[in-house]
């Protein structure tokens, strides 16, 4: 009876250890984040982005449809006049103030879609956590000059 | 009465008047032909194509424009069949042919009617597959309208309103084909007045505003219905806002007022509403220098002070001064602050009771409008003296030049300068400044029958005598009696200009004789030009008159006031505006000035205002009058509070509050008084603006009834008359008599003033008057003066440093400089007239 029972639960233990020797050798499903980057959907929509062409020009236009767009009311646009001389976008206008507030942001993409000029874009950066609740609008310089170029076009 | 005339559109049955266009016979039945060039205010010329519906003719069912084809008895018109839809997506595509689709950076995105229809009528699809023509895209044709030509449709509505309405044909057509634009003739911008109607015409995104270019998008501002405070036509407009910022102003619909058209001023000319030097604290001066401070404190110290100078030197040593600018209910509380808590009837306005006014103001605008849609006009001939309305009333100057160009009414013109109008065919009486009285008594002498009652009180006023005196000839002054005599029913307006001052009672007397004799009393008018010159009249703000014209020693007035307001009014009449700035440091102690700079009118009364024990400064900018004040309280403009105003026809309207800053601690002028009176110990505690205008129709007889909600969107036009009229003797009264090589100065208003509200409107600086005095080419080359050359202008009360420009509508004899210039107070030359003698002599 007593030999049963040990073997029994030898065999219990030998498939557990199974499994765990099984999975010695696989590789980990969990990332350690920050150490280790996180794999994302190339869809991911993540902190916002304001693109330039090829020769530094600004591709927003300052024409508010992301505003127009927009669910929540997270976006604000004023827009100007470009001085012929040094212009910041191409054409006559371009955008004075762009701000994303992060807190009404829920990160829908409308505004992507409504950007006549793909200038807009939601990126991969997912790192938002802030100490400050003013730091959770994007003003132009950070949109423009975002910590890591890591932006997909997507087709659609 | 019209014939009707009845047709069939689409299978349904309409009846309208004859004459009646398709396109709003099919309007009535809530049918839409889409347009482009037609118009409801401009003349068809159905050159856009877009309106081809089918209609029956002797040849059958043919493809006609109905923008253009009258109505005709059983008429069958179709607008839907394949035929018409096949037309008009072609069209359409044709039309969008070069047109650059740039909607994402275009002003009129949201609201273009091109972009509408393009959805409800267009094809969907472009089969263009060549690249677009492209022209000019950011074309100026003035400083204030950018033309973009590749939008352009070529509607024409631009060029029809300037011909039509403003008779300037300053844009025209170019080239031919696909190559059509529409552009200036080279060097010469659009300056006409009104030119800003054309942005709001125009059908795409062609002609945009500059002032407020790429500030705003149409579906993101609030409209709030409001009307313009530049002059005292009182225009309806429509203030669109965003973010607590004054985007655009357009022109709002009001067929008794402006029709829909405003003046350049009124359009463009709001940059100060938000500008960044408004007042938002109250100002107390501590150790000479002004510095901020509570409310509680600042509305303290006014009462303490106010009340020790009062103490001390009796109630008619302070003084309150209103503003034309400002709302019937900021000035109301004014008056009765002063009467009530003060004591005193030391109040009065600017052109206040140094005017020469009468009570009732214009008797309709809507009588001098003759729009191709309405009535003819009332009035078949228009005398105007002293008034210039394409600079003092610029949309008053369209209603009369469509008067005269499409009613055949007739002008008659007693004014120093050649002004605008005076191209029209009626007579142009150039009198020499101030002797007004002698002219118009020339004019009744020659109207009247000579031996009758009339011509007897004016039989010294000869011809001879008028050509002496005024410089004008003897024929042209016939030619004007002629048209009088054969008036049917003549208008005749006076301005501040020529009423200010000595010679304005007799002036008003005279032309009170000339209406009377005309058989039109009642059509005699004064116009004030400040947006409420009507309502400061109509509520006392003047020091001997009580709210609804009354009499000081009316005691019925007086106790039916005294009994609203409980307390006893004071009963010996006040000092005028003039009278209150002489003596300030004199007799005039204190002084409570709301909305007024009249430091910057008279250095004279810069001065005097300094040697005040206190003065009290209530206004929106640290103005050279606040700059001089123990207490400036900020106040928010007219944008910002709800107020009533009433024009110069009488017609009380409302300005809602728009916008508010949440920066500023500035605060509505009613308000302001309200806490002041409360205060002084007579707590009022009016709830807000409305109430304010609730008690007004309680006290004015004129303005019973009339509540906030009343007035609605257009406003209500009191019902009144003035005294009655009597024939008394006009005496002219002595010019002032100096050495032969001295000039007759006389001041005018103009639209382009450079004061400071227009001054910071940056795009509009181009076309405002510098320091400059304006000399006919004879004066100035006896004086020896050129062009462009700087000059000392003296005369008995002070001297000014001036450039001189050559100008032949001068009259000989006659130096014109313009008022309110920045830096150059023409009061500085003059004593409370509008004319004076002056020397010149080169720097």
């Amino acid at each position: 009876m007593a030999i049963r029972e040990f073997l029994k639960g030898a065999t219990e233990i030998g498939k557990a250890m199974g499994v765990t020797l099984k999975a010695l050798a696989e590789q980990p499903v969990t990332t350690e984040y920050p150490r280790d980057p996180v794999p994302l959907y190339p869809r991911f929509r993540g902190k916002h982005e304001l693109r330039r062409y090829e020769n530094g020009m600004e591709r927003c236009i300052g024409c508010m449809l992301c505003e127009a767009a927009c669910p929540t009311g997270a976006i604000y646009v004023e827009a100007a006049e470009n001085d012929p001389q040094h212009p910041t976008s191409p054409g006559e206008r371009y955008a004075t103030v762009y701000e994303v507030n992060l807190l009404r942001c829920i990160f829908c993409g409308d505004c992507e879609e409504a950007c006549p000029t793909e200038a807009i874009v939601l990126g991969h950066d997912f790192a938002m956590a802030n100490y400050n609740r003013r730091d959770f609008i994007l003003t132009k310089a950070e949109l423009l000059n975002p910590g890591e170029p890591n932006v997909v076009i997507r087709p659609e | 009465m019209t014939d009707l005339v009845t047709l069939t559109i689409d299978d349904r049955q309409v009846s309208v008047p004859k004459g009646t266009l398709v396109l709003d016979a099919a309007a009535r039945l809530g049918i839409e032909i889409p347009v482009f060039c037609s118009h409801p205010k401009l003349d068809p010329v159905a050159c856009c194509r877009m309106c081809l519906v089918e209609i029956s003719g002797p040849r059958g069912m043919l493809l006609q424009t109905a923008c253009s084809v009258p109505v005709a008895q059983d008429m069958v018109v179709k607008t839907a069949t394949q035929q018409v839809r096949e037309v008009q997506e072609a069209n359409l595509a044709f039309i969008l042919l070069n047109h650059p689709l740039d909607c994402p950076i275009c002003d009129k995105g949201g609201e273009c009617p091109l972009q509408d229809q393009t959805l409800q009528f267009g094809p969907g699809l472009s089969q263009l597959v060549e690249p677009k023509r492209l022209k000019h895209k950011n074309h100026l044709i003035s400083e204030t309208i950018v033309l973009d030509q590749e939008r352009c449709v070529v509607c024409w509505r631009c060029i029809r309103y300037l011909e039509e309405w403003e008779d300037k044909p300053q844009l025209a057509l170019f080239e031919r084909g696909g190559k059509t634009l529409i552009d200036i003739q080279e060097g010469q911008p659009v300056d006409a007045k009104t030119s800003g109607n054309i942005i709001d015409l125009c059908p795409v995104g062609a002609l945009t505003n500059r002032v407020a270019r790429f500030s705003y998008r149409p579906w993101e501002i609030e409209r709030t219905p409001s009307l313009c405070t530049h002059c005292s036509l009182g225009c309806n407009l429509r203030l669109d806002t965003r973010t607590h910022k004054l985007r655009r102003v357009v022109g709002r619909e009001n067929m008794q007022v402006n029709d829909q058209w405003l003046c350049d001023k009124g359009r463009f000319a709001h940059g100060w509403v938000n500008d960044d030097g408004r007042l938002t604290m109250p100002l107390v001066r501590k150790n000479g220098t002004l510095t901020p401070a509570s409310w509680s404190e600042a509305l303290g110290l006014v009462a303490d002070k106010l009340q020790a100078v009062k103490r001390q030197h009796g109630a008619s040593a302070v003084g309150a001064i209103g503003s034309a600018k400002l709302s019937n209910e900021s000035n109301y509380l004014l008056q009765r602050w002063m009467r009530q808590s003060i004591g005193s009837n030391n109040i009065d306005h600017r052109d206040g009771a140094d005017v020469a006014a009468l009570p009732t103001g214009l008797p309709a605008l809507a009588g001098l409008m003759k729009p191709q849609y309405g009535p003819a006009p009332r009035y078949d001939v228009v005398l105007l003296v002293g008034v210039d309305p394409s600079e003092e009333l610029p949309v008053l100057d369209v209603h009369l030049k469509r008067a005269v160009r499409r009613g055949k009414t007739q002008l008659v013109v007693v004014h120093p300068r050649q002004i605008e109008l005076t191209r029209y065919p009626g007579a142009f009486l150039q009198a020499a400044p101030g002797s007004e009285v002698t002219l118009i008594n020339g004019l009744l002498r020659a109207v009247a029958e000579p031996g009758s009652a009339a011509w007897a009180l004016v039989a010294d006023a000869s011809d001879q005598q008028v050509e002496a005196l005024c410089g004008v000839a003897a024929a042209a002054l016939q030619k004007a009696a002629a048209l009088l005599a054969g008036a049917q029913n003549p208008l005749l307006v006076y301005g501040p200009m020529a009423a200010r001052g000595e010679s304005g009672p007799p002036l008003r007397q005279a032309l009170t004789n000339l209406a009377l004799y005309l058989g039109k009393p009642a059509n005699l008018a004064y116009v004030g030009l400040e947006a409420n010159s009507q309502g400061c009249r109509d509520l006392g703000v003047l020091p001997n008159r009580l709210p609804g014209h009354a009499a000081l020693d009316d005691s019925a007035a007086a106790k039916a006031l005294g009994k609203l307001w409980g307390c006893k009014l004071p009963a010996a009449p006040g000092k005028s505006y003039k009278q209150m700035l002489d003596s300030a440091g004199g007799d005039i102690k204190a002084l409570y000035i709301l909305g007024a700079n009249p430091a910057s009118e008279r250095p004279l009364w810069a001065q005097t205002l300094a040697r005040l024990e206190f003065l009290v400064v209530q206004e929106i900018f640290l103005t050279e009058t606040a700059a001089l004040a123990d207490v400036v309280l900020p106040a928010v403009s007219w944008a910002e509070q709800d107020g009533t105003f009433t024009n110069l026809e009488r017609r009380v309207q409302r300005a809602p509050k728009a916008l508010n800053n949440p920066q500023s601690k500035a605060a509505p002028d009613w308000m302001i008084l309200d806490h002041l009176a409360s205060a002084f110990d007579a707590p009022w505690s009016h709830a807000n603006a409305q109430a304010v205008t609730a008690e007004i129709a309680a006290v004015v007889p004129a303005y019973a009834g009339l509540t906030w909600e009343a007035l609605g969107d257009q406003g209500l036009q009191w019902n009144g008359s003035g005294p009655a009229a009597a024939y008394a003797r006009a005496e002219q009264p002595a010019l002032p008599v100096s050495p032969t090589d001295s000039l007759q100065l006389t001041a005018g208003t103009v639209l382009y003033d450079g004061g400071k509200l227009f001054g910071l409107t940056r795009q509009m600086q181009g076309g405002a008057f510098g320091a400059e005095v304006r000399l006919h080419p004879s004066d100035s080359a006896s004086l020896g003066v050129g062009e462009g050359e700087v000059v000392t202008v003296s005369s008995p009360y002070g001297s000014l440093q001036l450039t001189v420009k050559v100008d032949t509508t001068v009259k000989p004899g006659v130096a014109w400089v313009p008022e309110s210039l920045p830096g150059a107070p023409v009061g500085a030359l003059l004593n409370g007239s509008a004319q004076a003698r002056v020397s010149i002599q080169k720097k």
